[in-house]
């Protein structure tokens, strides 16, 4: 490794821009993010300021806390040029001109530290063009750096070198992105829109005009262009929607213009007036004042509205009516293709060319059919790549579809005619190269997955909600497999077993899942079942053997690590207060949500967030503080919107590690696990000093308060108040200890008292059938 | 022979004292509601019963109806008796005041609806299906079909009929083909096919007004394109008099095992102008509001025939005599002992009578919520109440007729031979009875209606409204000196209805053979669990009158005997039922088709 990127700058502070310096400062990494001056500016850094500000107002946030908000160092291109020369890699994110681009790169190469990265966030001109007549040196350390908006939460970094760039700096970028950024680095030739644009240009392109050839409804086209093939339920329409139907000319004018005559880019290009109109009007989608779906406010009304794509009137939205998808229809994809109605007309019309055109990239725009799988998972949130897509089919089939409609056969799709893309050999995926034979899928060092052990061994242990995995090295690794990785009794009882099993014969455990959420919590359509058939005893004893459980994991003779992603909520969150050290992901959102269902953390929740402020020597002391800090956070069910908001909130401790690749967590947490099995020592059993009955006091006259303003909810109080009895300690006084046990006993009281009523049932009801809470 | 007093001291029992029928005055409409008023109504009511209806029960059954060119005739002194029906206000009495009707509540009509079943089952069809079209029409039709045809549906002069099933469509209708044609002045042109068609025809009333499923052209396929028409025998005019006959022809009736006075016809649709009621392709939820309230009369008609099974075998039992008393004689003084004295008709009379009381009791329960459903105040109330009937209303049907007909086995049983022949009219009960299980959905439907449909609903909140009821009152009445050793069995069998419950919920998620497996007992369980609680209930009352009204000590004291006999007798079967739901579905899905 030549050199390790330690400062970098973002240059244009436009949408792209902004959000890769962001993102750039969520690593950690201090960043300068430079822009004109405006003529005649007091100011002469305003916009790249102005561009922070937007930031820190942005949903989803680009920033995953107020610490990385501090890294990014606003400037202008004028006077802080020359900062650069402490950068070690340079993004440039100006507008798509060839002219100003290469202007700016003659300023960069005078102000940059020879050997430092340059890299382009273009997303439509050649690395052939930026570079032409530009020195030796600086060809040397171009690149192209494609990220995806929003450069935070899109996974994909499409990498293009040229034929000279120093393959050192392409490592070290790459490495820098995949480490540091998290990205999934997908190496792309230097071909028009690459590879995420190019075909999914061609696709939207391809469903909407056929969308209009046909006179379909916009909801049923969506329908069939989104659930059956993975694709993001938005379908094309709504896609387009959210990114903007102005964005859509540029990109594929830019193709239009850059794509050889024969390719069948082409073919797919008409013009659509109505589409015209709407974006010549300001109907550009969600940003504008609507697209090809809206909300109509009209006379203080909410209704949803969907365009007519023959009249562009806007009617009321209707339920996606398409036949082929009726009664569990649409599974069966080529089915899907060959149905003679008009689901199945356009999902043939559609998709068979747009695999085809898939084949097509490879060798053209990537190398190998993994790339493309890659881009179009992670770039524009397919649940399978096209060549997955096609082992779906089944090629054979699919090449019989293609040559019914007169279609051409690329290559590479006719070498899969016997034989699938993807397959498993010996517990090893395999790939099809474009030599007809299968190579391995090598990840990238660090990158452990658990699909990839499960493939190669069989369970330690299963149930039907949670499995055990020899992850190697004398570590276990805890799956959990249940729907949405709920906890139920199933896992609580492999997590038993696992505490058993590693204390006899191996050194650590790891709770780590490749669910796209650690956990949602408690599995509460059991609980309301049995709730409603009036059961409570059998709740009461999964909660006393839940909060057991995750005494025995934080009372565990050897580390306990617990690697999440995604949601972390509830009983899931829980288990992250009770093991010996975490390594999250960066993307983790953290919660304790129970009193949002009318209930309270009672699987230790309240008594170890008690424990965490109280030891916090920087908190002030004495019996309140840490209760009220506790009851603020879990009254109103805050969840942290990142793993370093975590922190802030307590949910992580400061010693708790971040990852920001999502493919490096399990690889980290093991490696965390190990280092800490040397002399390893559980903690020891705290008690507290609580306010006991005048601390409960206060704490319901606040809610009362709330309750007041209109903020609290009639149930919203019962709740409250059953918190504030548990983590002011019940009957407690202030100057007799709490041993931690009678909190425990505190928590599982309190829940049993609040699911016993109608109101609490009512909230854990409406949760499940509506996703969203009720405020009774 | 058949006997039959109207249980008028039982009926007084659950309505006032069981589930205190002070609170229904406190009801939307029913102010004026008192309990002298309800009294005397069910007086009434059992008067008529007992001498117009009763006397005609056995001579129909014998005559039956008959069908020739078009034209049924109902069996002889039907026709009078129902203009005698319609001319005392009976038919009418639980319909809104605002068409014509009395306005009482479910909780007084449905005592009066068992005592119809029990006295003359056949006749009480017809007005019980004009009865759930209101229901529907009321629900769900437009203003104007409802102020044209309600009142003289709620009159009686005009009778309803429910058009379902088709020759190759029954339980499952999304298969119906009978066709309904817009046209241009909004009606509709129906043509098909329908055949089981209760009082489809028949020459009690001067029109008919059918209820008639039916597709539209755009319709979807299966059952969410099904659409409901109004279709009447005779074209109403302006002023309401009946007008043109409609392209309605009744083509023939059925021969049949049972209630031969009431005709099962075949009709055909041919072009017939008719009116959609309700939304378009929305068909199935406007005909469930008949087909609910009609599946609880069903349970009722379970209910009325065993009444009058078990008051005729007691009648025979007393007066019987046959052997001697096992102990010895009862009575030396006669040439034998009645039959009443040996245990086993004991135990046939008491089965009877602890399931006809229990179901009275809990058919009160379900009623009271009907009223609350539509009546109460509270928006939570309505919905606890609706969610109680919706799970209930499955119980009730396939229990009750059920058990009806057990009932009437038995009686037969206590006849012997004379109860096998017709003079005694003991068989009549028998094959009456028999359909019960059969229409509205047969009790396999219900049981798995119950557990595919009301057991999941809001994941499990249905079952909310029986088991936090049941559990509060058994935490509550654990300690009490009388109650305890009743509550005890009752605590048990809950446990296995949780545990039944419970089990079905995560086997039937799985696989839903499992649940299809085990539905049937589940549904017997259940209703056991919610008669013995019943029992428990009635019980507690017993045990306060009898000492505040020492007067009516006997009636009481049978009450707790019973109640005993149902925990120690009947409740028991529980475990068995439990035991059969556990072992699954493996041996009775094991066996090839072929085998068979």
């Amino acid at each position: 490794m030549s050199f390790e990127i330690r400062k970098v700058a973002v240059i244009g502070a436009g949408v792209m821009g902004a959000g890769i310096a962001a993102h750039v400062a969520n690593a950690g990494v201090e960043v300068l993010l430079l822009d004109i001056v405006p003529e005649g500016a007091a100011n002469r850094n305003a916009v790249a300021e102005k561009a922070v500000e937007k930031l820190l107002k942005a949903d989803p946030a680009p920033f995953m806390s107020k610490a990385a908000a501090k890294l990014v160092k606003p400037g202008n291109i004028e006077d802080n040029l020359a900062d650069i020369a402490d950068c070690d890699l340079i993004i440039e994110a100006i507008i798509e001109r060839l002219d100003l681009k290469q202007a700016l790169y003659a300023k960069i190469e005078a102000a940059r530290r020879p050997g430092s990265a340059v890299s382009s966030n273009t997303s439509t001109i050649p690395l052939a063009d930026l570079t032409a007549g530009l020195p030796e040196s600086f060809r040397r350390d171009f690149l192209i750096t494609h990220f995806f908006n929003p450069p935070r939460y899109m996974r994909l970094l499409e990498i293009v070198s040229g034929p000279e760039t120093n393959a050192d700096t392409v490592a070290a970028v790459t490495r820098f992105a995949d480490v540091k950024l998290g990205k999934t680095v997908v190496r792309a030739k230097d071909t028009p829109g690459f590879i995420a644009n190019r075909l999914g240009t061609y696709w939207l392109q391809l469903a909407v005009g056929e969308a209009f050839a046909l006179g379909m409804k916009v909801e049923d086209a969506d329908a069939v262009m989104g659930r059956p093939f993975g694709f993001p339920k938005t379908g094309v329409f709504g896609l387009i929607d959210l990114v903007g139907l102005d964005l859509m000319p540029h990109v594929q004018g830019s193709l239009k213009r850059a794509l050889p005559a024969a390719d069948p880019f082409h073919a797919t290009l008409r013009d659509e007036p109505l589409i015209e109109k709407m974006i010549s009007t300001g109907y550009t989608g969600r940003k504008g004042k609507g697209g090809f779906y809206r909300l109509n406010r009209e006379g203080g009304q909410k209704l949803k509205e969907a365009i007519d794509l023959s009249t562009g009137a806007y009617r009321p939205q209707a339920k996606a009516q398409v036949a082929e998808l009726e009664d569990g229809g649409g599974r069966d994809l080529f089915a899907l293709l060959s149905a003679p109605g008009e689901g199945g007309r356009y999902a043939r019309a559609v998709m068979v060319r747009t695999l085809a055109y898939a084949a097509r990239l490879v060798p053209e725009a990537a190398d190998d059919i993994v790339s493309i799988d890659d881009a179009m998972r992670l770039g524009y949130n397919w649940k399978s790549g096209p060549f997955e897509l096609i082992d779906k089919i089944g090629a054979a089939r699919l090449i019989e579809l293609l040559k019914a409609d007169g279609e051409e056969v690329p290559p590479v799709l006719a070498l899969a005619a016997d034989k699938p893309f993807y397959r498993v050999e010996n517990g090893q995926r395999q790939y099809l190269t474009l030599d007809g034979t299968y190579h391995d899928i090598v990840r990238p060092e660090g990158v452990v997955l658990l699909a990839d052990i499960k493939l190669k061994s069989q369970p330690l242990a299963k149930n039907g909600s949670a499995a055990l995995w020899d992850i190697g090295d004398g570590v276990v690794c805890l799956e959990f497999t249940s729907k949405s990785n709920s906890l139920d009794e199933g896992i609580i009882t492999m997590l038993a077993k696992a505490l058993k099993l590693v204390k006899d014969k191996y050194k650590a455990l790891v709770i780590y899942n490749e669910g796209s959420n650690f956990s949602v919590g408690a599995n509460l359509g059991l609980a309301l079942f049995a709730c409603n058939i009036g059961a409570f005893g059998e709740v009461e004893k999964l909660v006393a053997t839940g909060q057991k459980t995750y005494q025995d994991v934080k009372y565990a003779p050897f580390p306990v690590v617990a690697a999440p992603s995604g949601l972390a909520l509830g009983g899931g969150c829980e288990i992250l207060l009770h093991v010996g050290a975490v390594q999250a992901h960066a993307e983790s959102y953290i919660g304790l949500v129970e009193c949002g269902v009318g209930v309270l953390p009672a699987w230790g929740g309240c008594t170890a967030m008690l424990e965490r402020w109280a030891a916090d020597p920087k908190f002030p002391k004495g019996p309140m503080p840490a209760p009220s800090k506790v009851f603020e956070t879990v009254s109103t069910a805050t969840v942290a919107k990142s793993a370093a908001e975590a922190k802030e909130l307590k949910f992580l401790r400061e010693g708790d590690g971040i990852t920001m690749n999502r493919d490096r967590l399990l690889a980290d947490a093991k490696a965390k696990a190990l280092a800490m099995v040397e002399g390893y020592a559980p903690p020891k059993p705290v008690q507290f000093f609580l306010p006991g009955p005048s601390g409960k006091a206060a704490m319901d006259m606040a809610v009362e308060g709330f309750a007041k303003r209109g903020l609290a909810t009639r149930h919203d109080k019962v709740v409250s108040a059953a918190l504030a009895e548990v983590l002011t300690g019940g009957d407690a006084d202030h100057i007799a200890p709490v041993p931690a046990a009678r909190v425990l006993e505190l928590e599982r009281d309190g829940f049993m008292k609040l699911i016993r009523t109608t109101a609490t049932l009512d909230r854990i009801e409406h949760v499940l059938e509506t996703g969203r809470p009720l405020r009774n | 022979m058949q006997v039959y007093t109207p249980p008028l001291r039982d009926m007084r029992f659950v309505l006032h004292e069981l589930h205190g029928s002070e609170e229904l005055s406190t009801l939307k409409g029913l102010e004026e509601l008192s309990p002298d008023l309800i009294d005397a109504v069910l007086e009434e009511a059992g008067k008529f019963v007992t001498e117009v209806l009763a006397p005609l029960n056995q001579s129909g059954d014998l005559e039956g109806c008959t069908y020739e060119n078009g034209v049924v005739r109902t069996p002889k002194g039907f026709k009078e008796a129902y203009t005698a029906f319609r001319e005392g206000g009976w038919n009418g009495i639980a319909c809104d005041p605002k068409y014509g009707g009395q306005g009482l509540p479910a909780s007084v009509n449905k005592l009066v609806e068992e005592m119809l079943c029990s006295g003359n089952l056949a006749f009480g069809i017809c007005p019980g299906l004009t009865h759930g079209a209101y229901q529907a029409l009321k629900a769900y039709a437009s203003d104007e079909l409802k102020d044209r045809f309600l009142p003289k549906m709620v009159d009686g002069v005009w009778s309803g009929s429910m058009c379902l099933t088709e020759p190759q469509c029954g339980t499952d209708l999304g298969l119906v083909r009978t066709k309904a044609e817009p046209q241009a002045d909004g009606s509709y042109k129906i043509t098909g096919n329908k055949i089981f068609i209760s009082a489809g025809e028949q020459d009690m009333t001067e029109n008919i007004v059918h209820l008639v499923l039916a597709r539209l052209p755009d319709a979807p396929k299966g059952i969410k394109g099904i659409s409901l028409f109004l279709v009447p025998k005779f074209l109403p005019k302006e002023d309401g008099s009946v007008g043109p006959r409609n392209g309605v022809l009744c083509t023939g009736i059925e021969h049949k095992m049972g209630i031969h006075g009431s005709s099962t016809c075949q009709m055909s649709f041919d072009e017939a102008t008719g009116w959609l009621v309700g939304e378009p392709h929305k068909g199935m939820r406007a005909m469930f509001a008949m087909m609910n309230s009609e599946r609880l009369s069903v349970g009722t008609q379970g209910l009325g025939l065993g009444e009058a099974a078990y008051q005729s075998a007691v009648a025979y039992a007393k007066e019987r005599l046959q052997g001697r008393a096992l102990s010895g004689a009862k009575h030396p003084d006669k040439p034998a002992d009645p039959i009443i004295v040996h245990p086993d008709v004991r135990r046939t009379l008491m089965t009877m009578r602890a399931y006809n009381e229990g179901c009275r009791a809990l058919a009160g329960w379900v009623a009271r919520a009907l009223d609350l459903m539509e009546r109460a105040e509270d928006p939570e109330e309505r919905k606890r109440a609706e969610d109680f009937t919706a799970l209930m209303t499955p119980i009730v049907k396939a229990l009750f007729t059920d058990l009806g007909f057990e009932a009437t086995s038995m009686g037969m049983q206590v006849y012997g031979g004379h109860g096998y022949i017709r003079d005694h009219g003991m068989e009549q009960y028998v094959r009456d009875a028999r359909i019960a299980m059969i229409y509205e959905g047969t009790n396999g439907v219900q049981a798995l209606d119950l557990v595919g449909r009301k057991l999941p609903a809001h994941m499990g909140r249905y079952l909310r409204s029986f088991f936090h009821p049941v559990l509060n009152y058994m935490d509550a009445k654990l300690d009490d000196e009388n109650l305890g050793p009743l509550i005890t069995p009752l605590s048990k069998a809950f446990g296995a209805l949780q545990l039944a419950t419970a089990h079905i919920a995560e086997k039937g998620l799985k696989d839903p053979e499992e649940a299809g497996a085990a539905a049937t007992e589940y549904l017997r369980l259940f209703g056991l669990v919610a008669l013995g609680y019943m029992w428990v209930r009635m019980a507690e009352v017993a045990y306060e009158k009898r000492v505040s009204n020492p007067n009516d000590a006997a009636f009481y004291d049978a009450k707790i005997v019973t109640a005993r006999f149902f925990m120690e007798k009947l409740l028991p079967d529980v475990a068995a039922l439990w035991g059969s739901i556990k072992a699954g579905k493996g041996a009775m899905m094991a066996l090839d088709e072929a085998m068979f």
